[in-house]
């Protein structure tokens, strides 16, 4: 009991330390507003401006939820109202209907919106970004017009009046303020941590993150659900806090306002959402004016007003706010390159991936036929041919992109049949693509964070900011400044990603993919466009990995980069392997020459 | 010093002067008219005026004196656009701005009613009759001077079914609707083969021309429509035009004005509607309405219809909802006299229980801790258009004894 107790005590003692360390002006200038805020109450006594304040950070938390969907996830959801009504009915009708608490009636509109966004996000997160925004705009629709059709439900035009909670305005201001705080705290940690930067990673470029072995669907559907859940909480306390479940106050218009909201304050901040509500409610007095002009209701020209603001911020490159006020100010930006040392390399252990007969087709076209091929510890195994010859069409199907028509694969004596890109990576076969490609939005250091995402940080955990998920963080940084440190990226560190030089950026795929902690590496022309000393110096990185014994298959064009570092060179030419052997024998081979050589000499 | 004190004793004299008569001080009191302004503004602005034109026949020109205070009332318009939330949170002003009552045509009191009760604030509802809003012993703050949901559709089945009619009942998908659709159901429980059909109309519907085709296909051979204006007068539309001449019903909303305007160009397809509402005229005949009709016309100017009749002259609409309306604030005020004054916001509640008046038609209008019902069910009577303006009906016992107010030329 006493060690226990005596373990907390330790482990609150360093996150107070670690909180110290990572604390900068914004984090004050932060708590100074949030203490602030709490405090309102004692200042506005008008019950009226307080319960205008609450309704509006009830709001604030659908518009934070919807933004781990749409600036997490890259998922432009137009349903985030449809989720507030889902809440907000369940918990009008376990409050009139069966006489549930205030609280109980909030944690059932939780528990079903929660519900309702696994059971959408199932069908959803797979769709295309476009797909994707129309069936949530329908779900809205369908949502309203379900409530419009059943007014046994929805009550109608008159509503569902709520009885009376017994919680005061002032008990809903501290409430919703406590819990957009809370989820802007989560949004920010899990935005810096693993799921975040894999999420990230994702929305910037897709096809190098699945081959990190990002797992799309289960990340996506986790931030939906996220989104959701936040809205239907929203919904549920905001309905008790209105007295009145309205059907007309959740229609396509809200999901469109809370979407503005985000675009609107910056989709990726934690702050964003309530920003963009913020300027929003400005718009509405504007509106309010422009009504009073026209002697119209201000409700006509708000729309109008918000979609013009959307496509000003898309025009103006599409930041938001947040994003702006951090260019204009940059200590506001507050992402302190954290003191780290780098550790010692990590000893990496090669695997067997072995390839017998492997063949594919396209159509008519035979891409690939009868690949043999063998990458042991220590070695590398390079692929050359003429552009077509089916190289990369080979790494494709050794990373699991592809499925092979016919052929066996195994690693290390295992078939694996039926593994997809992700199960292989976790396997500890990974691959870089052909075209440059880094996430651009991140730091170098978190390009590589992102191929670590896997092995750390579960979403739980970094928003918890326990120990373990901690002491993980810091352990996965220090592991990847070595390995930026391996492929002679560590001054870049803390660089934007875009910033870097082509070579760099290769390098930095490298270093990503060295992140996944691999056992058989897949290069996809990792030297293209590099000088003679970025050639140089990758091949030096490739020798030294092939030193430390991991299994390495290479495709390249650049002859001399595979003289020198490859243990076997298979030639292909039409798909077909014509030539198999060190650079000495495939050389001499007349039939190389004539296919791939030419005029070149290995 | 020695010449500040000759001023000084000066203004101390004045000073007691001042205080030495009894003090006499001034109150602002707001009167909150809760209504869909920007959606249906006939029945919002009529209430409103009836509120007004209450408060300009006090003896000061709104304003009354109760012992040494002289209270000031004014009257403020809250839009609720058709919304309770909007509905709850204009009642939630009027608490935070120290109303003292709240004139409302309904929507939202399931919610608003405990909102204003805490604050002992009267609410009088002065259109919607759902049986639900208004109950003595749980909502003890809520009033209302309106014919009944109730009365209405228990006067309308007695009145139908020995007809032998089979009748649609059509309501649209509003509160006021829904609240209707409740009520028939009730009514005509105990005839169900008089009821050809039951279905509810979209109020955002543009042609509602499918509904009433499939009533017609139910057999029915006389429609009853329980919705706001616009939705009857789109139900007339869809009928007429599609040449089924059935006899229609409503309630007190047929006399809204934006049914004839819809149909201006059709006057022949309004022949015929028949509505039910609360009489305008008391036992002693029709004057007591016509002196508050000609004080309505001289305060607010003659509210014309914007149709006319078949001999060219202009048709004018009587001012009903606004008599409601003026009838709950001289009831209120009458609460305020008896309560002494406005300082004890429970006392006035309770006061509003003992005190009566006479109403714009000459009926008495009362409260009692039991019954907060203005309009009584047997009040209800039916009548019929003919040539843009209505004539109470001759086939039923109470309509056929009211005389005809006049709705022309004025």
């Amino acid at each position: 009991m006493t060690e226990a107790v005596g373990r907390t005590g330790r482990a609150f003692a360093a996150a107070a330390r670690d909180a110290r360390a990572a604390w900068r002006l914004p984090a004050t200038l932060a708590a100074i507003l949030v203490l602030a805020a709490l405090l309102l109450p004692l200042v506005v006594t008008d019950p009226l401006q307080l319960q205008d304040l609450s309704g509006g950070l009830y709001l604030a938390l659908a518009a934070t939820g919807l933004a781990f969907a749409l600036g997490l996830g890259g998922m432009p959801s137009l349903c985030q109202g449809a989720f507030m009504a889902v809440g907000a009915f369940t918990a009008a009708l376990l409050r009139a209907r069966t006489g549930a608490g205030p609280i109980e009636s909030a944690l059932g509109g939780l528990a079903l919106t929660t519900l309702a966004g696994i059971g959408l996000g199932a069908g959803f997160v797979r769709l295309g970004r476009v797909q994707f925004a129309v069936a949530t705009w329908l779900f809205a629709w369908m949502v309203a017009l379900g409530l419009a059709a059943f007014p046994s439900i929805s009550g109608g035009a008159n509503g569902i009046a709520i009885p009376d909670s017994g919680f005061g305005v002032t008990w809903h201001y501290e409430l919703a303020l406590v819990l957009v705080c809370l989820a802007c705290l989560a949004f920010f940690a899990v935005a810096r941590g693993a799921p975040g930067l894999a999420l990230s990673a994702l929305r910037q470029r897709p096809a190098a993150a699945l081959a990190l072995g990002v797992r799309a669907t289960r990340l996506r559907l986790g931030a939906f659900v996220v989104s959701a859940a936040l809205g239907g909480l929203s919904g549920s306390l905001s309905v008790q806090l209105q007295g009145i479940a309205d059907p007309t106050g959740y229609g396509p218009f809200l999901s469109f306002k809370l979407l503005v909201a985000v675009v609107l304050g910056g989709m990726s901040t934690a702050l964003g959402a309530v920003t963009g509500l913020a300027a929003l409610s400005g718009l509405t007095e504007l509106s309010h004016w422009i009504g009073s002009l026209e002697r119209l209701s201000a409700a006509r020209f708000d729309p109008m007003l918000f979609a013009i603001l959307v496509l000003v911020v898309l025009g103006l490159g599409g930041a938001g706010i947040v994003p702006w006020l951090r260019r204009l100010f940059p200590w506001m930006g507050g992402r302190a390159g954290r003191a780290l040392a780098a550790t010692s390399p990590t000893r990496r252990r090669g695997a067997t991936l072995t390839a017998e007969g492997i063949r594919r087709r396209f159509g008519g076209l035979v891409a690939l036929d009868g690949l043999e091929l063998e990458a042991r510890p220590g070695a590398i195994v390079a692929l050359i041919g003429p552009n077509g010859s089916g190289k990369t069409t080979a790494l494709r199907i050794l990373s699991g992109t592809l499925t092979p028509d016919a052929g066996r694969l195994e690693l290390d004596a295992t078939p694996l049949d039926g593994t997809g890109i992700a199960d292989r990576v976790r396997l500890g076969v990974v691959r870089t693509l052909q075209r440059t490609a880094v996430f651009e939005e991140l730091t170098a250091l978190e390009n590589v964070l992102a191929g670590a995402h896997r092995r750390y940080g579960s979403a739980a955990r970094t928003v918890l900011a326990t120990p373990k998920a901690r002491a993980e963080d810091r352990a996965q940084r220090a592991a990847a400044l070595a390995t930026l440190e391996q492929v002679g990226l560590e001054e870049a560190a803390q660089a934007p990603a875009g910033t870097l030089s082509a070579s760099e950026q290769r390098r930095l795929m490298l270093a990503s993919a060295l992140a996944t902690n691999p056992r058989v590496l897949l290069l996809d022309e990792i030297s293209a466009g590099g000088t003679a000393e970025d050639v140089r110096k990758l091949g030096a990185i490739l020798a030294g990995l092939r030193e430390d014994g991991l299994s390495i298959v290479l495709v390249e064009h650049n002859l001399r980069l595979v003289r020198d570092v490859a243990s076997t060179i298979i030639v292909l030419d039409q798909g077909r392997p014509i030539a198999t052997g060190t650079a000495g024998e495939v050389a001499a081979l007349p039939q190389v020459q004539a296919a791939y050589l030419g005029r070149h000499r290995l | 010093m020695r010449r500040a004190l000759p001023i000084l004793a000066v203004v101390a004299a004045l000073a007691a002067g001042c205080g030495g008569s009894g003090s006499k001080t001034q109150q602002n009191l707001t009167l909150v008219v809760n209504g869909s302004f920007s959606k249906t503004p006939y029945v919002a602005e009529t209430i409103a005026n009836g509120a007004q034109l209450a408060l300009l026949e006090l003896p000061l020109g709104k304003s009354f004196t109760v012992g040494d205070t002289t209270y000031n009332v004014k009257v403020e318009r809250s839009d609720n656009a058709g919304s309770p939330v909007k509905a709850v949170a204009n009642v939630r002003r009027a608490v935070a701005d120290d109303a003292i009552a709240i004139l409302d045509e309904g929507t939202g009191v399931d919610a608003s009613w405990r909102v204003a009760n805490e604050a002992h604030i009267p609410i009088g509802i002065v259109y919607q009759g759902g049986v639900g809003l208004v109950d003595p012993a749980r909502r003890g703050n809520v009033f209302r001077i309106a014919p009944t949901d109730h009365g209405l559709a228990f006067r309308l089945a007695e009145y139908l079914v020995p007809k032998g009619l089979k009748v649609a009942l059509l309501h649209d998908d509003s509160g006021y609707g829904g609240q209707g659709a409740q009520a028939l159901d009730k009514a005509f429980a105990s005839n169900p083969e008089a009821v050809a059909t039951r279905m509810t109309l979209p109020s955002s519907a543009t042609d509602l021309a499918p509904q009433l085709l499939a009533a017609r296909r139910a057999g029915a051979t006389a429609v009853l429509v329980w919705a706001q204006g616009p939705v009857i007068a789109k139900a007339l539309i869809a009928a007429r035009s599609a040449g089924w001449n059935v006899p229609f019903y409503t309630p007190s909303a047929g006399a809204d004005p934006v049914v004839r305007q819809s149909l201006a160009d059709h006057p022949d397809w309004v022949d015929g509607l028949t509505f039910a509402s609360g009489r305008l005229t008391a036992e002693e005949g029709p004057n007591p309405f016509y002196a508050f009709s000609s004080k309505y016309r001289t305060a607010f100017g003659v509210e014309e219809v914007g149709v006319k009749t078949r001999r060219g002259e202009e048709v004018v609409q009587p001012p009903e909802y606004a008599m409601y309306a003026y009838d709950f604030v001289r009831l209120l005020i009458a609460a305020i006299q008896a309560a002494g004054g406005v300082d004890d916001r429970a006392k006035l509640l309770a006061a509003m229980n003992e005190v009566t008046i006479q109403g714009a038609n000459g009926d008495e209008r009362a409260f009692n801790e039991k019954n907060h019902e203005g309009v009584i069910d047997d009040d209800v009577y039916f009548a019929r258009f003919r040539d843009m303006t209505y004539e109470p009906v001759k086939d039923d016992p109470l309509s056929a004894t009211l005389p005809t107010i006049a709705q022309t030329g004025q």
